[in-house]
């Protein structure tokens, strides 16, 4: 069945393949700033390895990993994770199993096996989503981990602020943009986004650089922090 | 030198180091974590106890485990594992 052609949704289950998956999985990564890896044997391996996980536990856990049995929990290993280690993966160029890669890397076979874990505090470029997922005016919730940001557009230019008004902590990304001004959807509270201050006393909220390159917007965050 | 692995039978990475240890000769206990008796969550089940094993041996949850000796290497690390069983 064509991309085209393929129902909107569809509920994973017995007869789902590897097909299915990648047509699920490809496009969601794609707006992170990842693909699947360049060994296609390895890729195959992998999701038909999380399909027998599907039969067996009812959705397509991380085959390398034990479920714990809190649900909670259990959900951060759903294939694919990558919001939830988006500062981790970014300095490893890959995923913690490598079947998602970064899309600039021309070949994943050495980012096959275990690789050197990024230092934690250390710097890091975030792919967080593609310039035109952001629309001029725009103002969206990115999770890194657990950081909560909220990634505005002005323009062509992209700022990233930390997602929680000081006041009453409404959730910025849900707010007003204008110019560069932010206003909290609450209370109204507001913040220029270059440089997250406001005109209430104490109140600024931190901001992270951003760049955009090759379509994609990255935010530089220090790797392991939640804020 | 005694190795244990500690598997699932659903991980690709655990293929792969079973792969690596049969090429290279070594003897090793196998199990399974996901293939026994029990609930996760039941410290007196094997799969509990097993569970229990691999955190307190690994600190997480992750495959495959490998135990030589008093070293424990976790996930598919062909550099450590070639230092470890001297191959």
């Amino acid at each position: 069945m064509s991309a085209e052609n393929r129902p909107a949704r569809r509920v994973f289950g017995l007869g789902t393949t590897i097909e299915d998956l990648k047509a699920y999985m490809g496009p969601f990564v794609g707006h992170l700033g990842y693909k699947f890896n360049t060994e296609t044997d390895f890729v195959d391996d992998v999701l038909d390895s999380e399909l027998l996980v599907l039969d067996r536990d009812g959705d397509v856990f991380c085959p390398c990993r034990m479920r714990t049995g809190d649900p909670k929990e259990d959900l951060k290993i759903v294939c694919p994770c990558i919001p939830f280690y988006a500062d981790q993966f970014a300095a490893m160029r890959k995923c913690w199993c490598g079947l998602f890669i970064r899309t600039d890397v021309e070949d994943g076979a050495d980012l096959i096996g275990v690789i050197e874990q990024p230092e934690a505090g250390a710097l890091v470029e975030v792919p967080v989503m593609r310039l035109e997922d952001l629309l001029p005016g725009s103002v969206r919730h990115v999770k890194i981990g657990k950081r909560d940001l909220a990634v505005a557009r002005v323009g062509d230019e992209v700022f990233a602020l930390s997602n929680l008004c000081r006041h009453a902590f409404g959730p910025l990304s849900d707010g007003f943009v204008d110019g560069y001004t932010l206003a909290c959807p609450w209370h109204g509270w507001r913040y220029d986004v270059r440089d997250g201050t406001t005109d209430h006393p104490n109140a600024d909220v931190s901001t992270f650089p951003v760049a955009v390159r090759d379509g994609e917007v990255l935010v530089t965050v220090a790797i392991g922090r939640s804020r | 030198m005694s190795a244990h692995l500690y598997a699932l039978s659903t991980c690709p990475y655990c293929r792969m180091t079973k792969k690596f240890l049969d090429e290279h000769d070594v003897a090793y206990e196998l199990t399974e974590v996901d293939l026994l008796d029990g609930d996760v969550k039941d410290a007196e089940s094997p799969k509990g106890a097993a569970a229990a094993e691999v955190k307190r041996l690994s600190g997480g949850t992750s495959f495959p485990v490998l135990v030589v000796g008093d070293e424990v290497v976790v996930g598919f690390n062909k550099g450590r594992m070639t230092q470890l069983l001297g191959l």
